[in-house]
């Protein structure tokens, strides 16, 4: 469980990036986040939430789950319909070994995918620090989630439709957020690491204070720390079941 | 190596069990697929048993070359792949996608994973049901080669899938569990007597089963065992027990197309449907029974029942 080894870790990296890019019924989802730049580029900024960066928070909110969480939750199911991560466990690879090595995979390509976009987008984070700290909060936290929704189900195609769930309570956080007050209860829905992306995003084109950064910062972070703990767990329960 | 018993609505599924561990043998265990998967939970153990279950399967998007240098980096083997295809005799497929192998081959491919194992246990759930001919022998090979080092154990359904490669061989059922008697027998006497007088007047063979006696028509009779010291007769696929010896059966069958095949088996040649060689030294006979039966047979007898065969 504790020590992790660069080489195992290399070793699933590249076996994952062979067996992902080769099956496109999954690696098509990385076109996902380009595809709604390009559309939603020239967009009519009157409506709420319009702002370039909001709507840009929203195409993130998308892609990482249509992309980050999915194409995890499949890698995660798909070794699982397979058998082989039982068989995996029982080389001398380690817990930690098995989750990096699949989970970097996800992050680099979805970073890489996400930095297209925003290039295609055309947008520009007022402050780039804090910019690259959310996304990188937020692909570790999805990056969880797709490994809880890839626990759950025992094969790719439960994988994928569990996902669906997940990506409506998400993507649409911000939006239902909007709607606090008409229901009051929707207000917790601004405490969705989805809703406070939007936030910190906001917070670029005008001026602010560290306080409204540390706000979104500290709740995604909260997010990411206790979603990460819960699929490690998650995995190291489905060991012991097995 | 030792299991705890183990119950199942209050009736005893899995009897305490301890054998002892040969060093350099395969042991064989031909039981149903309940039992074999209450044996498998009990070996939980990761650090010690390598557990290879039946419904394995492999990275199928994956090369046969690419998942080779897989194996070994996530073992951390100082091996080379190149080697290693020659040795796997693998060298023609592995540029060939895992989906796109056969499925005699992708097994195989899949059964590889044991090389690689670092338990010092090894344990096979029907490792040979799903390979062709020439993958078993490939395979029967890597597993041999392994033996020095490791312990093997394979769990089966097929008498025949486990003398493939195992020197000691137990059956678990409802009746317990029993050591098979399937050595080969050159050094022993035969002290079989020739006899000119053959009664013919008795031609029933008398099996118990139940409390019940039961007579059988010799033709009816597919082959006779001997395990552990009482007598099995298989009629299609039910075993009954018979009071006789196999000497004494031997005598009264020969004229009925019996033949003593093996130190622990007579069969009824008529049913014989194939002779499988699986090394220069163990072979063993396939019945015509519908059920599939497999029969040792000995090497020192194979010349004789050919001749009897006119093959």
């Amino acid at each position: 469980m504790v020590n992790v080894s660069l080489k195992r870790v290399r070793a699933i990296f590249v076996k994952d990036y062979k067996e992902f890019s080769r099956n496109y019924a999954i690696s098509i989802m990385l076109i996902c986040p380009i595809v709604l730049a390009l559309l939603i580029r020239g967009i009519d900024s009157s409506l709420p939430l319009a702002s370039v960066a909001a709507t840009f928070a929203n195409v993130l909110n998308i892609s990482f789950l249509l992309m980050t969480c999915f194409a995890q939750a499949c890698l995660i199911a798909e070794e699982k319909e397979r058998n082989t991560l039982r068989s995996l466990r029982m080389t001398p690879a380690t817990t930690l070994d098995i989750l990096i090595g699949k989970s970097a995979l996800v992050f680099v390509m979805s970073a890489i995918v996400l930095a297209a976009a925003a290039l295609i987008f055309g947008y520009k984070p007022g402050n780039i620090a804090v910019f690259v700290i959310v996304i990188i909060l937020s692909l570790i936290l999805y990056i969880a989630l797709g490994t809880i929704c890839g626990l759950f189900s025992k094969t790719l195609l439960e994988a994928s439709l569990s996902i669906l769930p997940v990506c409506l309570l998400f993507t649409a956080a911000p939006w239902g957020a909007l709607l606090e007050d008409e229901y009051p209860v929707f207000r917790v829905l601004d405490y969705m690491p989805s809703s406070q992306l939007v936030h910190a995003l906001r917070l670029d084109d005008t001026g602010f204070t560290m306080g409204d950064v540390w706000k979104p910062l500290l709740l995604i972070f909260i997010w990411t720390v206790g979603l990460t703990a819960a699929a490690v767990m998650g995995y190291q329960r489905q060991l012991k079941n097995e | 190596m030792h299991f705890e018993p183990t119950y199942e609505n209050g009736e005893l599924v899995l009897p305490k069990i301890e054998f002892d561990v040969i060093p350099h043998q395969a042991i064989g265990i031909i039981t149903d697929l309940k039992r074999k998967q209450l044996l498998m939970n009990q070996l939980a153990d990761r650090s010690q048993y390598h557990l290879f279950y039946a419904q394995q399967n492999e990275y199928s998007w994956l090369t046969v070359k690419e998942l080779i240098v897989f194996l070994i980096q996530v073992t951390e083997r100082n091996e080379s792949v190149d080697r290693l295809l020659d040795y796997f005799a693998l060298k023609e497929e592995q540029k060939t996608k895992i989906k796109n192998l056969s499925p005699s081959k992708r097994m195989y491919v899949t059964l590889l994973r044991i090389f690689f194992a670092h338990q010092p246990v090894v344990v096979l759930e029907e490792p040979y049901l799903y390979l062709e001919e020439q993958d078993r022998r490939q395979f029967k090979r890597v597993l041999d080669d392994l033996l020095p080092g490791k312990q093997v154990l394979i769990l089966t359904s097929n008498l025949e899938d486990a003398l493939i490669s195992c020197d000691s061989v137990y059956r678990l059922n409802e009746r317990g569990f029993q050591r098979l008697d399937i050595r080969d027998t050159e050094e022993e006497p035969r002290n079989v007597q020739k006899q000119d007088e053959v009664n013919i007047t008795l031609q029933k063979i008398s099996t118990k089963r139940k409390d019940k006696v039961i007579l059988f028509d010799p033709p009816e009779i597919d082959y006779i065992e001997s395990v552990e010291g009482s007598i099995l007769v298989h009629v299609s696929g039910e075993e009954y027990t018979c009071a006789l010896t196999l000497t004494e059966l031997e005598q009264r069958l020969a004229n009925f197309g019996f033949y003593r095949c093996h130190r622990s088996y007579i069969v009824n040649l008529q049913k014989v449907r194939e002779i499988i060689t699986w090394t220069k030294n163990s072979y063993s006979l396939r019945l015509d029974s519908g059920q599939d039966a497999g029969v040792s047979l000995s090497r020192s007898k194979l010349q004789e029942l050919k001749s009897l065969l006119r093959i």
